[in-house]
């Protein structure tokens, strides 16, 4: 049971990470962006080839510095790619739609048509069957807690997360950035006539959600493989996360992930059945709306990020 | 100072950065489609689809294609914003006017090409109903479509369509066909009905019969009789039209400014027409096209009309929508006893069909009260996720579905009533067609009733203003959940047609890319219109059917959802309201454009809590 218990702590790290994807975006537009399950394989392609063309089918790097080395350069180069993934969507199915003022049922349209034709476009490009990746380090077992195994890709996640989750409340928190992003969510009209560059800081917002996005993508290309479809279910699963945790709400966003992973993995231990884990997720999503429609800490729309 | 005087003589030719922007944007646009119609890369060798769709001669096309949309872009917006001007276009003419505007010559040369046009296009439309075995479009079989008399009967009635637009355009203008009076018209219209009536005669050599080397044709319920019924109603008509009274003078159409004001005869002649084309075309065409007639159009044209309701009437976007149509599909399933789960009674399909509608509605409110009850746009992603969560039970919940196996046999429509015995039979799938139409008519005209209903009137008011139609009153909630759930058992509908013909479901029918492709349906052309609906789902699913045997520009069936994606976002930035939009709904998009109301109901029905 712990067992089950850990793998949802730490796919709901992942599911963190998406989740901020959605939570920024809606925080500034008021959109859901259906194309950032692209977003993540993206990501996850860019680690692919990074690891394919840098390690490829040698010796598994054993070094505790090689697997950083690894691990840090990938979550780079895939969140690069998740970032330019994000912008080009901003940039082609939001932002001609914005220029014209378009009817939000536009926006979600054009935002799905965008992700089909990414997920199609990287089915032809790169053949539509999933595809191991080489692997960054020893995938051995680390710690053994109460009957749980903890694994090294578990660390790595653990880690890189908390980074990449640090880092990104810094940035909305603390930075010049991040204040442009709460400003334009808070009022856009206002924001801009306070001299805040919308265009732009739209853009940021998405290119932030594209990072973490993509480096999510890359955790789960180096346990899962990659395939044009990869990110459907993980975005669907941290979109819940991010209703769960207060849509618009950063760090609701980062607690949601984690709990939405606990409450989908743990169950499975007693009732045995994979496929499960999407029914009960699917089922927190309608309960939350059902109850709590504003997550556990609270929408932040007005003053989100 | 006339307008006129304000043309300047020379034309500024001189290109800004916007122009630049525009051009650069169709030539990527081209090399993109270049791409996507390029050859199939493999994670091997990632660059290679790329590399050769670039790097070969493919792309030469489409950089053309790029270059020549880029040109006619930045000539269009320089000519709208003034920057050019034509030299004669003071202001825009109408068909009428052109027509009038022709000498005498040009005016028979105009009738001449463009019968000549007609005639063509009959030609390949009577080439493509032809078997399927032939290899068509070839130029030598297009010469011999002489042969077949189903090319005459084609062409007349191209001519006869021809005629019923020309002479629209004529009676708006001053200028008459002076060479082609009124009996012969009228002549020419019995000869096509005779035509029609004659070849269709299974008696006849093959080579004289308009369906000339199709052996299915003639397994149709319905197929001598109402050949007959047609001929009575077109004579009718014929003569009713020869014999009308002339309009009175001074009686003009209400609207000149249209080009083509639909006058009763019109309208008469334009049902028949279509009616003819509904009901009769089907039996002449080959066994695959009556195929794709029923599972391609017939079930899609139902799903979107269904789906119409959601995204088109009351502004909501429905992404699972094909969840309710696999549900309305396993409710047959489960009363055909072709489940592991045993009914308590098993029912003809004709029987299925309330309870799919009851399903797949409760199913609907139920998603759509916690839902709807907050954002609009949250019932995008609850449904996706819905879609998805059927998509699983059905292929992994073995122990009630069959799981990925498929399911048994589902039981087959079927009639035992008053010494009639009929049992529907896959391999004649016209009888499936035309219960289809049985179902698609009723359900046209209850859709457009509601849309002129109260209902109707209420969607389009939660549509434009949420905020002002609540506070009149309105149960905007209710209206939501209501649409909702229409669309969710219109597909359940749907789903038995479709169990029914197949006879075993397998879970994948119903993934979530056929909710995108329903969704493309609606959009292209045109949300909220239902003969726009229409359209869209007759064109976007009969090309494909059509591209499967013919590969045009490099289209690969593979990359069918590729292009959906693409058009889905080329249609929002371009043209939003569709190809044939609703009046009203074009009007709320361009509004809304402008900062008038939403178009969508979207918005939140509980006000966010400024904090």
């Amino acid at each position: 049971m712990f067992n089950f218990l850990l793998q949802g702590i730490f796919t709901g790290l992942i599911f963190s990470l998406v989740a901020l994807g959605y939570t920024l975006v809606y925080g500034v537009l008021r959109l859901i962006n259906f194309a950032h399950s692209e977003v993540l394989m993206t990501g996850g392609f860019a680690g692919y080839f990074f690891l394919h063309y840098t390690i490829g089918n040698h010796q598994v790097p054993s070094s505790l510095w090689a697997t950083i080395f690894y691990v840090v350069l990938g979550v780079i180069i895939s969140g690069a790619g998740g970032t330019v993934a994000a912008l080009v969507i901003e940039r082609f199915a939001y932002r001609p739609l914005r220029r014209r003022n378009a009817p939000k049922l536009a926006y979600l349209i054009s935002a799905i048509g965008a992700s089909y034709f990414l997920l199609n476009l990287f089915g032809k490009e790169f053949g539509r069957y999933p595809v191991a990746t080489s692997q960054p380090f020893n995938n051995h077992v680390v710690v053994t807690l109460w009957g749980g195994q903890i694994t090294m890709y578990d660390l790595v996640i653990l880690v890189a997360t908390l980074a990449l989750l640090f880092s990104l409340d810094r940035i909305v928190y603390r930075s010049k950035m991040g204040r442009a992003i709460r400003a334009v969510a808070s009022d856009m009209e206002t924001a801009s006539l306070m001299g805040v560059n919308v265009n732009r800081t739209i853009a940021s917002t998405f290119a932030l959600g594209g990072f973490m996005g993509g480096a999510a993508g890359f955790f789960l290309a180096i346990n899962q493989g990659v395939s044009n479809n990869m990110g459907f279910k993980p975005a669907l699963f941290a979109f819940t996360a991010a209703v769960l945790g207060g849509i618009g709400n950063v760090r609701g966003a980062m607690v949601g992930g984690v709990i939405l992973g606990i409450v989908m993995f743990t169950p499975i231990y007693w009732l045995g059945q994979p496929w499960l884990e999407e029914v009960i997720a699917f089922s927190v999503l309608v309960l939350i709306l059902l109850f709590r429609p504003t997550g556990i800490l609270g929408e932040r729309l007005g003053r989100t990020a | 100072m006339s307008t006129e005087s304000t043309v300047p003589k020379r034309r500024y030719w001189a290109l800004n950065g916007e122009d630049a922007r525009r051009m650069c944007t169709a030539i990527v646009g081209g090399l993109v489609l270049a791409i996507m119609t390029g050859p199939e890369g493999a994670i091997s060798d990632p660059t290679y689809g790329v590399k050769t769709s670039l790097l070969t001669g493919h792309v030469v096309g489409y950089f053309i294609f790029g270059v020549v949309l880029g040109c006619l872009l930045t000539y269009r917006a320089k000519v709208k914003d003034g920057t050019w001007r034509r030299v004669r276009t003071a202001r825009r003419r109408t068909m009428s006017e052109r027509v009038t505007a022709f000498s005498s010559i040009w005016r028979y040369a105009f009738l001449a090409v463009t019968t000549f046009l007609v005639a063509l296009i009959s030609l390949i439309f009577a080439d493509f109903s032809g078997p399927v075995t032939r290899n068509k479009m070839s130029v030598h079989v297009l010469e011999h479509q002489f042969l077949y008399t189903r090319t005459y009967g084609y062409l007349v009635l191209a001519v006869a369509l021809w005629f019923v637009v020309v002479n629209q355009v004529m009676q708006l203008s001053s200028f008459k066909l002076r060479s082609l009076p009124r009996p012969v018209l009228g002549l020419s219209a019995i000869i096509a009905i005779l035509l029609f009536s004659l070849t269709s005669d299974p008696f006849l050599p093959a080579r004289f019969s308009w369906r000339a080397l199709d052996p299915h044709a003639s397994n149709s319920l319905f197929h001598h009789w109402t050949t007959y019924l047609w001929l009575i109603l077109g004579l009718a008509v014929t003569i009713s039209w020869l014999f009308r009274r002339d309009p009175i003078d001074g009686a003009k159409p209400a609207r000149r400014s249209r080009a083509l004001a639909v006058t009763p005869e019109m309208r008469i002649i334009t049902y028949v027409a279509a009616g003819f084309i509904v009901f009769e075309a089907p039996k002449y065409l080959s066994l695959y096209w009556q195929i794709s007639l029923y599972q391609q159009i017939g079930v899609f044209c139902l799903l979107a009309i269904g789906l119409n309701i959601v995204v088109g009437f009351a502004g909501l976007l429905d992404l699972g929508y094909v969840a309710f149509y696999a549900l309305g599909a396993y409710v047959t399933a489960y009363f055909s006893g072709a489940l592991p789960l045993h009914p308590p009674f098993q029912l003809n399909p004709f029987f299925i069909i309330p309870f799919a509608i009851i399903i797949a509605m409760l199913s609907g409110v139920l998603l759509g009260l916690p839902t709807l009850r907050l954002r609009g746009d949250y019932l995008a992603i609850v449904t996706l996720g819905f879609g998805e969560i059927v998509y699983v039970l059905a292929n992994d919940w073995t122990q009630v579905t069959y799981g990925s196996a498929g399911t048994g046999a589902i039981t087959n429509f079927n009639v035992h009533l008053l010494g009639i015995n009929y049992v529907w039979n896959p391999v004649n799938p016209l009888s499936y067609y035309y219960l289809m139409i049985g179902i698609l008519i009723p359900a046209i005209f209850l859709f457009d009733f509601l849309n002129h209903s109260k209902v109707g009137r209420t969607w389009a008011a939660i549509r434009e203003d949420e905020v002002a139609a609540q506070s009149l009153g309105i149960n905007a909630l209710k209206y939501k959940v209501m649409a909702f759930a229409m669309g969710a058992s219109t597909a359940g509908v749907a789903g038995v047609f479709t169990a029914v013909k197949v006879g075993h479901l397998f879970p994948n029918t119903f993934v979530l890319q056929l909710s995108i492709t329903i969704l493309v349906l609606v959009i292209f052309g045109g949300m909220g219109s239902i003969v726009g609906v229409l359209f869209g789902a007759i064109v976007l699913q009969w090309l494909p059917s059509y591209l499967n045997f013919h590969s045009y520009f490099g289209y690969q069936q593979a990359d069918l959802y590729l292009y959906i994606g693409a058009l889905l976002v080329v249609m929002m930035i371009f043209r939003p309201q569709g190809l044939v939009p609703s009046r009203r709904r074009r009007r709320e998009i361009l509004d809304a454009e402008e900062g008038l109301g939403s178009a969508d109901a979207l918005g939140a029905i509980t006000q966010e809590q400024p904090s």
